[in-house]
């Protein structure tokens, strides 16, 4: 058998408290897809910046083409042949196609920009793709797909002979897919080494040869597609059985509805979501990253505008239609990023507690009663087990689970009956994650209504009493609350398994 | 999955379409017909001249900060800029006596110089633009006041007779204005160094990201910015004769206007020189000299030109929060999430 | 174990790097007070006639109406904006009130007429910043220069002197231990600004938008109508201050509102810790910066240092203070 063109041995990167990749090892060959598959957090994007020279790594050894190579920067990693197609697209909208894929070296004669050169640089390129658009088009015009073939053309423009795919089909449509997959078997055809990042396991048995799998930093498995099933991947990324712990108790019977979504609709985003939400009840929405589980909650609520669809809520005798912008009033929401759109951070958790609730602490005058403010903070602080020196230390020295509390309890003061908890633990060290559970485990119990999204399989299998799946903006599927992990990861990634359960 | 074709748009939309982009045009021809009209010398040669040579300074100025507000930024110093280095030339060369080329020369060193201290302060110190600029604009003018101790100092005779040179008919600052436009124009459409500056203003992280050195682009900016307000200064000083502390006062303000009303839009990335901020200027020369035909009151004009700029500002606003209609050359089906989707 | 112990020293690293930020903030906030002290002291050695308790009450009161607009802009840059358009919106107001007075109007009615048109041209100013999304700066550069133009159109650049003797009497009192009464209009206002910034609904919401809009927009805070607010107590506070220094002046003109009483304007608060990145500082800390940039310029004044070199010593002043203060956040 041949070498492998692309070796990275032992690779190993702690970042502070973190260990993030510890000893993995990959082996790419030229002319095949290799698929790299993981969770959320498992270290695909940590090695792939190791590869692209955008961080260094503590240990480990890349070999190319045999050779050993030093990547230390983005520059070395081109100059070595590798390039990156990232999820996150770089476009400048106002600019042409060309431009944008030349804009850090531009062809010049004299010191202008040698147009011609430039559109007959690209042209190929786009051809290649099967692109129809022409190198002088903007890009504010092109449509996700096309912008994302810009995306690839920019990268081929170096004549890569390594090409790591990011995510990329997760904006794209089926057709446009098909195109994809169409240019990666072409490059594979010309001896090119493609690297493939991605979730969906469909994919990865259509146009990968080979993979391996990482979780928690550790690489669990690898081999040839063809000797893989789909059961042992989602098994590879989940890991052992043994310690599903139920905490919840099912229910057999739901509550009344307090939440009716019906057909919610944003061109591009959201197709038709519809779905009831109960009293009592802790509702699962699982799907992968960029499957439109934040943006259903950011449409619930008005944060995002719809183009079609009903909002109904039940304000304590009967469901009536309500507009998002009204929704907030009876929906408590944990937004996926609380630094970003949950707290203010300089200032105290006090003022951050009563953030939602100063109508209420106000007086007639419209003056924050102090002493009630205090009083309600300190209860929540007590009832939350929030670990403060006091009332008025800003919210930014806290550690990340004790700053989550305190979203919590923003909005426990207002108790309102529905909750959307976006990645409600996310980044928070054990301890945390289970007080937080807790905490939802008890409203639910309390008859509030909670509407859970998180990227964490445990996290949805302690909690839910019933799960939404999405896939590409629609709810696909909906499973009970006593589904396993195996059957929930393999409906998000769009795998149909029939024995599932059996695993 | 085929079943969202794109709806044909509304009658209404369409128009408002219609109007944002044509919008300055449209306005543009409606003032040139609203004078001819009702202004009856409005519309001869001589009169087109004469307003051309009126706006010449305008026209070097305007380009300058076009390039600064197309990076995403803005310069409100540049009427300072003009002010403070006429004076110092004006000094120079009627106190110390210096020859007027070598004065050109240093003022246009000096203006480069005011402009690598804008962009210092900004990209060194990390000063908002608007700040810094804030900053500047009201301090160079101070200087400028105390080296002329406010006082009208005129230019030696031989340079003020340059203010009415011609070629044929036509004024040579005409000519020296369009030339400087057409070349910034070219800076902009046809160097790497232009096309930066429209990679900055579309985004500077994706910019950066993309290796375009962001710092270095903007700094060379506001020198740029700098460098065109002191030749334009220089034209504004030539035609009045003299300098005196109004010089460039209130410039600021007016260039902006002309950016705005020439398209360039103040969120950056987009416009253009040619033909935008020529129109811009175009579009507030004639307004002036027609109400000046009318025999308006002139204080009316300052009313007016914030009048056109609030509403030219309105569309720009508008136009930035308008979802730019997706051409798909070959699906028609619609992808399911959007691109930067993270949940 | 590694994990273990790296993490505690990443924790320790933290704590250190924490109280090195606490410790940055308390100095912050004592700079413009140790500056003041400098200044004092070198004024104590070299201007004799500085500590006269005539220059200082004069030193108050040229303080007091640049305390009151800076306690505007203070509403205005927590929220993170900025109002260009104050001192043009004050000389405005100052010029149809003193035109009313001058055809004979009575003194309430051009009081309420100089708040009113300050109110109502800061509502402009908000409507096309929170309702049209339009860019602050922009919005208020652009109603400076058509506030100013309408000034001088009004008045053809002529100052509309102020002949109501009333008016003095009831703004220039000074029966109480001999302080002008503008001292203690402005202290008051500050008490109800530091009041209604501390503890009304408004103030918090302020803080809130100011500090992070969007997580304010989650919880409920009306935005939007916050932001509309802020401009509305500038523009009402140019009408104040129109009032207070029409009396002073004994007249109104379009000067009154010249572009570097602006430059003054950001200066105090600047100085005085309101950031212009929204959500830092209080109108106490502006009243103090105001006080802290009139001393500086009536002492300039009285060492005989030309306007003109004041006008640059702020100008560095400003950039100075904004860059310490993006310094410090990074």
């Amino acid at each position: 058998m041949a070498e492998p063109y692309l070796q990275m041995i032992g690779i190993t990167k702690q970042f502070p408290g973190v260990r993030a990749l510890s000893n993995v090892s990959l082996a790419a060959y030229a002319g095949e897809a290799h698929a790299l598959i993981g969770a959320n957090g498992a270290g695909k994007s940590t090695l792939m910046n190791i590869l692209g020279g955008v961080i260094r790594a503590d240990a480990g050894e890349i070999r190319i083409g045999g050779k050993p190579v030093a990547i230390h920067s983005p520059l070395d990693a081109t100059a070595n042949g590798i390039a990156f197609v990232h999820q996150e697209m770089a476009m400048l909208p106002t600019m042409t196609v060309a431009e944008n894929m030349h804009i850090a070296s531009f062809p010049t004669r004299l010191g202008w920009v040698d147009r011609n050169t430039m559109v007959e640089r690209t042209r190929p390129i786009l051809r290649r793709l099967g692109c129809q658009f022409s190198p002088d088009t903007q890009v504010q015009h092109l449509s996700t797909g096309d912008r994302q073939m810009v995306e690839i053309a920019r990268a081929l423009l170096s004549h890569p002979s390594i090409i790591i795919f990011d995510e990329p089909t997760s904006s794209l449509t089926s057709r446009e897919k098909a195109r994809l997959f169409d240019v990666i078997r072409g490059l594979k055809a010309e001896g090119v080494t493609i690297i493939y990042i991605t979730h969906f396991l469909d994919e990865v048995f259509q146009i990968c040869e080979r993979a391996t799998v990482l979780r928690g930093g550790e690489m669990v498995g690898s081999g040839v597609m063809q000797e893989l099933k789909p059961e042992q991947i989602v098994h590879m990324m989940i890991g052992d059985l043994g310690v599903e712990v139920h905490q919840k108790a099912l229910k057999a019977n739901l509550g009344e509805p307090v939440l009716r979504v019906t057909r919610l609709n944003r061109e591009g985003v959201l197709k038709d979501i519809s779905f009831i939400l109960h009293r009592g009840e802790v509702l699962g929405l699982w799907g992968l990253l960029g499957s439109g589980r934040t943006e259903v909650a950011r449409a619930i609520i008005g944060l995002d505008p719809i183009d079609s669809g009903q909002i109904e809520i039940h304000d304590g005798k009967t469901l009536r239609v309500v507009r998002p912008s009204e929704a907030q009033r009876w929906i408590g929401m944990l937004t996926e990023d609380r630094r970003d759109e949950g707290l203010l951070l300089p200032m105290s958790v006090k003022q951050n507690m009563s953030l939602a609730n100063l109508r209420g602490l106000a007086s007639r005058w419209m003056l924050i009663r102090d002493d009630e403010e205090t009083r309600q903070a300190s209860r929540l602080v007590k009832r939350l087990n929030i670990i403060i020196s006091n009332l008025r230390q800003p919210v930014r020295t806290l550690s990340g689970g004790n700053q989550q509390k305190v979203v919590v309890g923003r909005w426990l003061q207002v108790s309102p009956p529905i909750f959307i908890m976006d990645e409600p633990t996310r980044g928070l060290d054990v301890g945390a994650k289970a007080e937080i559970r807790n905490i939802i485990l008890e409203l639910a119990e309390a008859g509030n209504a909670i509407l859970v999204i998180s990227s964490e399989i445990d996290e949805m299998i302690a909690l839910c009493q019933r799960y939404l799946v999405m896939n590409r903006g629609q709810i696909v599927k909906e499973l009970p609350g006593s589904a396993t992990r195996n059957e929930l990861m393999a409906a998000a990634a769009g795998v149909e398994m029939a024995d599932a359960a059996s695993i | 999955m085929n079943e969202t074709k794109s709806l044909p748009m509304p009658i209404l939309l369409q128009a408002r379409n219609f109007a944002l982009r044509y919008g300055f045009n449209i306005v543009l021809v409606a003032v040139v017909l609203f004078f001819t009209l009702t202004a009856p010398r409005f519309l001869t040669a001589a009169n087109i001249i004469g307003l051309l040579h009126a706006a010449a300074p305008l026209m070097v100025i305007a380009s300058g900060l076009a390039l600064v507000v197309i990076s995403g930024k803005l310069d409100i110093s540049v009427g300072s800029v003009a002010f403070l280095t006429t004076s110092i030339g004006t000094l120079l060369m009627v106190r110390h006596g210096f020859d007027p080329i070598v004065t050109l020369f240093i003022l246009l060193a000096l203006g480069a110089l005011l402009g690598a201290l804008n962009g210092f302060i900004v990209v060194v110190l990390r000063v908002n633009p608007l700040i810094t600029t804030l900053g500047t604009m009201i301090g160079l003018r101070g200087i400028g006041l105390e080296l002329t101790k406010s006082t009208n100092i005129a230019i030696p005779e031989e340079i003020r007779r340059l203010g009415n040179a011609a070629i044929g008919p036509i004024f040579v600052d005409i000519l020296v204005a369009l030339a400087i436009m057409l070349i910034i124009h070219l800076i902009h459409t046809r160097t790497p160094f232009g096309r930066q500056i429209v990679a900055i203003g579309n985004d500077a992280d994706t910019a950066s990201r993309l290796g375009v050195r962001v710092n270095r682009v903007t700094f060379l900016t506001f020198v740029v910015s700098s460098l065109l307000a002191t030749i334009g200064g220089i034209m504004t000083v030539i035609q009045v004769g003299a300098v005196s502390g109004n010089i460039g006062s209130g410039l600021e303000f007016t260039a902006v206007s002309v950016v705005v009303i020439g398209g360039i839009s103040l969120f950056g990335g987009e416009g253009s020189i040619l033909p935008g901020a020529l129109r811009g200027v175009l579009i507030l020369e004639i307004i002036r000299n027609g109400l000046n035909h009318l025999g308006a009151d002139p204080y009316a004009y300052r009313f007016v030109n914030g009048a056109i700029i609030f509403i030219a500002m309105y569309a720009d606003s508008l136009r930035s929060r308008l979802p730019v209609i997706a051409r798909s050359f070959e699906s028609e089906e619609q992808p399911a999430a959007k691109p930067t989707a993270t949940g | 174990m590694v994990t273990q112990s790296a993490s505690d020293e990443y924790k320790a690293v933290q704590l250190l790097s924490l109280r090195r930020r606490l410790a940055d903030d308390r100095i912050l906030r004592l700079i413009p007070i140790i500056l003041l002290i400098a200044v004092l002291a070198v004024l104590a050695a070299s201007v004799p006639n500085f500590f006269t308790s005539r220059n200082i009450i004069n030193v108050l009161v040229q303080a007091s109406t640049l305390g009151l607009m800076a306690i505007g802009m203070t509403f205005v840059m927590i929220s993170g904006g900025i109002d260009l358009s104050i001192p043009a919106i004050m000389a405005l107001s100052a010029i149809l009130g003193a035109m009313h007075l001058r055809d004979g109007g009575s003194i309430a009615v051009s009081c309420l007429i100089m708040l009113a048109v300050g109110g109502l041209l800061g509502a402009v100013n908000g409507f096309a910043v929170a309702y049209l999304k339009m860019i602050p700066f922009v919005v208020t550069l652009a109603m400076m220069t058509v506030a100013t133009g309408t000034s001088i159109w009004i008045t053809n650049s002529i100052s509309v002197p102020v002949t109501n003797e009333a008016l003095f009497d009831l703004v220039l009192d000074r029966s109480f231990l001999n302080i002008p009464r503008p001292v203690f209009i402005t202290a008051l206002v500050t008490i109800l600004a530091v009041v209604i910034i501390r503890k009304h609904i408004f103030g918090r919401w302020l803080y809130a938008v100011g500090v992070n809009a969007k997580a304010a927009r989650v919880s409920g805070v009306p935005t939007t109508r916050v932001i509309f607010g802020t401009y509305v107590i500038s523009g009402f506070m140019a009408g104040l201050t129109a009032i207070v220094l029409a009396a002073r002046l004994g007249s109104a003109s379009a000067n009154m509102g010249s572009d570097s009483i602006v430059l003054d304007i950001v200066s105090s608060c600047v100085v005085g810790g309101v950031s212009i990145y929204g959500g830092v500082g209080g109108p106490l800390g502006a009243v103090f910066g105001a006080i802290l940039i009139t001393v500086i310029s009536n002492s300039m004044n009285m060492m005989q240092v030309s306007f003109f070199t004041s006008l640059i010593v702020k100008g560095i002043v400003i950039i100075a203070f904004v860059a310490f203060d993006s310094f410090r956040r990074r």
